[in-house]
């Protein structure tokens, strides 16, 4: 019966990382720092973590090679693991305040762990150790958690259409137009997934966007409609939400999405890079690892569909950051590690636009000039005057109402309820959640 | 390892044995004490440790007291009365199927025939790596859309088009897996198979009793205790199901929170959303309803198991 007292470990497990914890060098917490460089002839190791595949690890640990050199005295431990694991060992090191130094962090969790003070301020360094002069006001505002710096952003993204060109020719229809309203794009996915419903393999207009809770925000944003209210509490109504869901009702009811036990089949891949959907919303730094996994000879990008009031009014997301650990001992070399990995130019070049566009000035200087990172840039570029609005700021505990949204999805293409249920559902978990 | 003084307390006994029982006591306690702080430390504390927490909502950074909410909160929450479905479900359904067939294979393998050996090992084979991670991605693996299990099936013109995804077909999927393991009761009942005396089955011959009837009325009563530690251990695992719900769902219980096993769920609530307290509040009920059970389970076992020597 052991077993059946799975949670029980976790406390078993906090304590044992606090006396893990404190095997490592004095005992001075370096939150109480002004700043600075480091001390050339101290030999320090850092630990840090990531999220990602074995692509990212293998461009991190080139970085850190990079890092090492200039840095003779510090070594840099490195771990990762997949997004799907990553916060649970975050939560559970964060319970035993053994955070690692540096570690990769992303918009959802930065509140939750800013406000427990579990990550240094980094405001002592800007301009004196981290060098915040190529990046926007806005987007370095959105490591701040608070009056503390907690993160420092080291690239955006922002959501665009994705379509596949070689899909459209086998479906013979035109792409979506740019200027197209969410109506249109709905009725034009009709036309495609009519189109090829007759061809073998069977092809799809798109898969069901609306369970992509960004999307579902940006879309709010559109209308100028209040995401979240300045106590972190949903501010949009439960009818926003059905007209949301309901917006691809002509597909949905009409049988013109895959089934999403066939879809369930394709895993790891997904409908869009299987070649099956003709379209995709998504992350515009997710195109080289769609054209990875789709093989596709190119994939186009468009901005999203415009809301009732002709606008795209898009916003730019920082797609991660990087934070320091506020129990770390060395506060000066992990925010030089910080500054190397966010500004320097050759780093810029490794990670190309794998983890989006660099938010540093310095470090977009070397991109490469063709391929993926090529396209990227130049759509940010082309559609620059439609990303007008900035990113909600985000609730503690949005980690888990963007899932509890994902999870209702399935539920909802498994027909096992029905718009207005999900609506409620899920309204009554996120005000449970951020209660 | 002083114990091998020579006696030299002779003239006074009594103290000399009282300090040797002491000493033998002291040393016990020594031996003992490896695991003693292992279960203190890592079994009974955190038990205790879970408790409290039950009581709080406890999110891995603060806990505060919230006395009962935690338990009250169970039984409007529709995932958790969804992943207590689903695991009644599945201890409905696999204990007496794997029972069943753990029995009747060990009956099999309990005839004298060439190749025993081999046929032992061989069927109890699957049950050593069946909890193992590499057999759910396996299990994963054979059952999407024309893989082993599809294309076997698409021979009789059934075609499922993959059971993975499809949220009706991944209860068989997960009681499929179950009994594939059923191994470890075999191996117990074949022990007891070799128990029964065979000149009752050669009595009850001469008497005109078929197969069945001497099934039915020597193997089934004489191996009752062992049917009944059976039962009672396999009742108590299928409720712990979770290693391989983890995997094949993805950690999530999909599709649409169909193999959203209890432990699972458990896992869900405490490592993915942070709420530790409801998770221990979960543990706790779990721990009560399988200790009810178990004692149920002991209290009927009096009408229907016969221990040898019994009077009844």
């Amino acid at each position: 019966m052991k077993r059946t007292t799975l949670a029980l470990a976790a406390a078993g497990a906090a304590a044992a990382l606090t006396l893990s914890a404190c095997g490592g060098g004095g005992d001075t917490p370096g939150s109480d720092s002004t700043g600075g460089t480091v001390d050339p002839d101290e030999e320090i190791t850092l630990t840090m973590t990531w999220w990602g595949n074995d692509d990212r690890a293998a461009r991190y640990t080139e970085a850190l090679e990079l890092f090492n050199e200039e840095y003779p005295n510090i070594t840099v431990q490195p771990t990762f693991s997949t997004w799907d694991d990553y916060w649970t060992a975050r939560a559970t090191e964060a319970a035993g305040n053994s955070l690692p130094d540096v570690m990769q962090t992303d918009l959802a969790y930065l509140s939750q762990f800013g406000n427990r003070n579990q990550f240094l301020d980094l405001t002592p360094f800007v301009d004196n150790g981290i060098d915040v002069s190529g990046m926007s006001d806005s987007l370095l505002a959105s490591g701040q958690v608070g009056d503390a710096l907690v993160g420092i952003p080291q690239s955006t993204n922002t959501l665009a259409l994705f379509y596949n060109p070689a899909t459209l020719e086998s479906l013979g229809v035109d792409a979506p137009d740019a200027e197209q309203t969410w109506a249109d794009f709905v009725d034009w996915s009709v036309a495609a997934a009519e189109a090829g419903a007759s061809l073998d393999p069977q092809l799809y207009g798109t898969g069901d966007f609306t369970g992509v809770f960004w999307l579902f925000v940006q879309h709010l944003v559109q209308e100028g409609i209040e995401v979240f209210d300045a106590d972190g509490q949903v501010a949009f109504s439960e009818q926003d939400v059905v007209d949301w869901l309901q917006l691809v009702a002509p597909l949905r009811d009409n049988d013109l999405f895959m089934a999403p036990e066939a879809v369930a089949q394709l895993e790891p891949l997904g409908g869009f890079t299987a070649n099956l959907f003709a379209t995709e919303f998504s992350w515009d730094n997710f195109l080289a690892g769609y054209l990875a996994d789709s093989g596709a000879e190119s994939l186009e990008m468009l901005p999203l569909p415009v809301g009732s009031t002709g606008e795209h009014a898009q916003f730019f997301k920082p797609s991660m950051l990087l934070s320091a650990s506020a129990n770390t001992q060395h506060p000066e070399a992990a925010a030089a590690l910080i500054d190397f990995l966010t500004n320097d130019p050759e780093v810029g070049a490794i990670f190309g636009t794998s983890r989006g566009v660099p938010s540093s000035e310095s470090a977009r200087s070397q991109l490469s000039a063709e391929g993926a990172d090529a396209q990227v840039i130049a759509f940010e570029e082309e559609w620059a005057d439609v990303i007008t609005e900035s990113t909600p700021v985000l609730p503690e505990g949005y980690g888990s109402i963007e899932a509890e949204w994902l999870r209702l999805a399935s539920e909802l293409a498994y027909g096992n309820i029905t718009v207005e249920e999900f609506a409620s559902q899920w309204m009554s978990a996120a005000q449970s959640t951020l209660s | 390892m002083t114990t091998t003084h020579p006696p030299a307390t002779l003239t006074a006994p009594r103290p000399s044995q009282r300090r040797a029982r002491m000493r033998e006591t002291i040393a016990g306690y020594t031996f003992l004490l490896p695991w003693l702080l292992g279960f203190f430390l890592l079994t009974f504390g955190p038990m205790v440790a879970s408790l409290y927490l039950s009581f709080t909502d406890y999110d891995l950074f603060e806990a505060n007291w919230v006395g009962l909410d935690n338990y009250t909160g169970l039984f409007s929450d529709p995932r958790y009365l969804k992943s207590v479905q689903v695991t009644v479900t599945y201890v409905l359904i696999s204990t007496p199927v794997k029972l069943v067939a753990a029995l009747l294979v060990a009956m099999l393998l309990n005839a004298r025939r060439r190749g025993l050996g081999f046929y032992r090992s061989a069927f109890y084979a699957p049950s050593l790596v069946a909890a193992s991670i590499s057999i759910a991605i396996v299990w994963k693996a054979m059952f999407v859309d024309d893989a082993a299990v599809d294309s076997f099936l698409q021979i009789f013109g059934i075609d499922t088009g993959g059971w993975v995804g499809n949220q009706d077909l991944t209860m068989p999927m997960f009681v499929l897996l179950a009994l594939w393991s059923f191994g470890g009761p075999m191996v117990i009942f074949l022990a007891g198979l070799k128990q029964v005396p065979t000149e009752l089955y050669e009595a009850a011959e001469m008497d005109g009793a078929g197969a069945f009837r001497r099934f039915l009325t020597i193997t089934v009563p004489m191996m009752s205790p062992v049917i009944f530690f059976n039962l009672l251990m396999e009742t108590i695992g299928a409720f712990q199901v979770f290693g391989s719900a983890f995997i094949i769902s993805g950690g999530t219980g999909a599709p649409a929170d169909s193999a959203l096993f209890y432990t699972l769920y458990l896992y869900i609530r405490g490592f993915t959303d942070f709420r530790m307290g409801y998770a221990s509040a979960m543990a706790w009920v779990l721990v009560v309803v399988v200790g009810v059970i178990t004692v149920l389970l002991f209290k009927t076992s009096k009408g229907w198991v016969h221990y040898q020597g019994d009077s009844r």
